[in-house]
């Protein structure tokens, strides 16, 4: 029988941040928590930087050419989460993306660090379409 | 005290945001893990990852907990090397090194026409996305 839940605010009874999902072939559990995204963010990188779409994003940040942070609403628990993506430069040269810990600009509990580059001669560049996701534990 | 749920949908309280369970199930990562590719390797944080093989400069394999159900899953991974700055691409796989079920593959090499040789990055990420077993 179909059925439907409605309710605000999911919780793990014995660990309130921990609750079990069964997986697509009905035996592994993985933990709904851990797998979800914290944050994702659409960005065009060119001009005067604009979000078109995120998640948990506060506010975006042009550090450099090609270079930027994605500031989170909700921190994350430490800097040690995983980010990747990719970026497109629309002006007929493609730039390829990279997460960054530079010293420069440095990943945190409240942003990311990222990086866009040409990858033909390794500089950073602007782009027009980059994409960011975080996943890890939030704070 | 343990307890299951079992639902078809779910609904914040109004009765809006609506999403199939399905969709939690299928949209959750099954695994990340960030780690330092650099000397001995060391896992920095995971889900679902057991641990990871150092295959030689710049070669490495994230060895999956609980394995997929098969090697069609999506993995995205990003690597830097921060002591230079120099810019690093990361990909899985290719003729010597498959996906597998329980095994993602990653390279990690300089960018630049001139230098794309494989390199021990400092920083790897990678997450998957896809059905586990």
């Amino acid at each position: 029988m179909a059925s439907i839940l409605k309710v605000d605010a999911l919780q793990g009874v014995t660990a309130a941040g921990s609750i079990l999902v069964t997986g697509e072939g009905n035996s592994t559990t993985t933990n709904l928590q851990q797998g979800l995204a914290k944050a994702w963010h659409s960005f065009n990188g060119t001009g005067t930087v604009a979000t078109r779409g995120s998640f948990n994003v506060s506010s975006l940040t042009d550090t450099a050419t090609g270079q930027y942070a994605t500031v989170f609403t909700n921190s994350m628990s430490d800097g040690n989460f995983s980010h990747s993506g990719f970026s497109e430069h629309d002006g007929g040269t493609h730039a390829l993306f990279a997460t960054s810990n530079k010293d420069n600009n440095p990943t945190s509990t409240t942003k990311a660090g990222i990086d866009s580059f040409r990858g033909s001669d390794n500089t950073g560049i602007d782009s027009s379409q980059m994409t960011h996701i975080i996943v890890g534990d939030l704070a | 005290m343990a307890s299951e749920l079992r639902v078809n949908t779910l609904k914040d309280a109004a009765g809006n945001n609506s999403i199939a369970t399905s969709f939690v199930a299928g949209g959750s990562a099954k695994a990340f893990v960030n780690f330092n590719g650099n000397g001995t390797v060391a896992i920095k944080s995971n889900l679902n990852t057991s641990s990871i093989t150092d295959n030689g400069t710049g070669d490495y394999t994230a060895n999956l907990t609980s394995a997929m159900s098969n090697a069609l899953y999506t993995g995205l991974a990003s690597a830097r090397d921060a002591s230079t700055g120099t810019n690093i691409v990361a990909a899985d796989g290719n003729t010597t090194r498959t996906v597998g079920a329980s095994a993602f593959h990653v390279w990690a090499a300089y960018s630049g026409a001139s230098n794309k040789t494989l390199y021990d990055a400092l920083f790897v990420d990678v997450v998957i996305h896809g059905d586990l077993a």
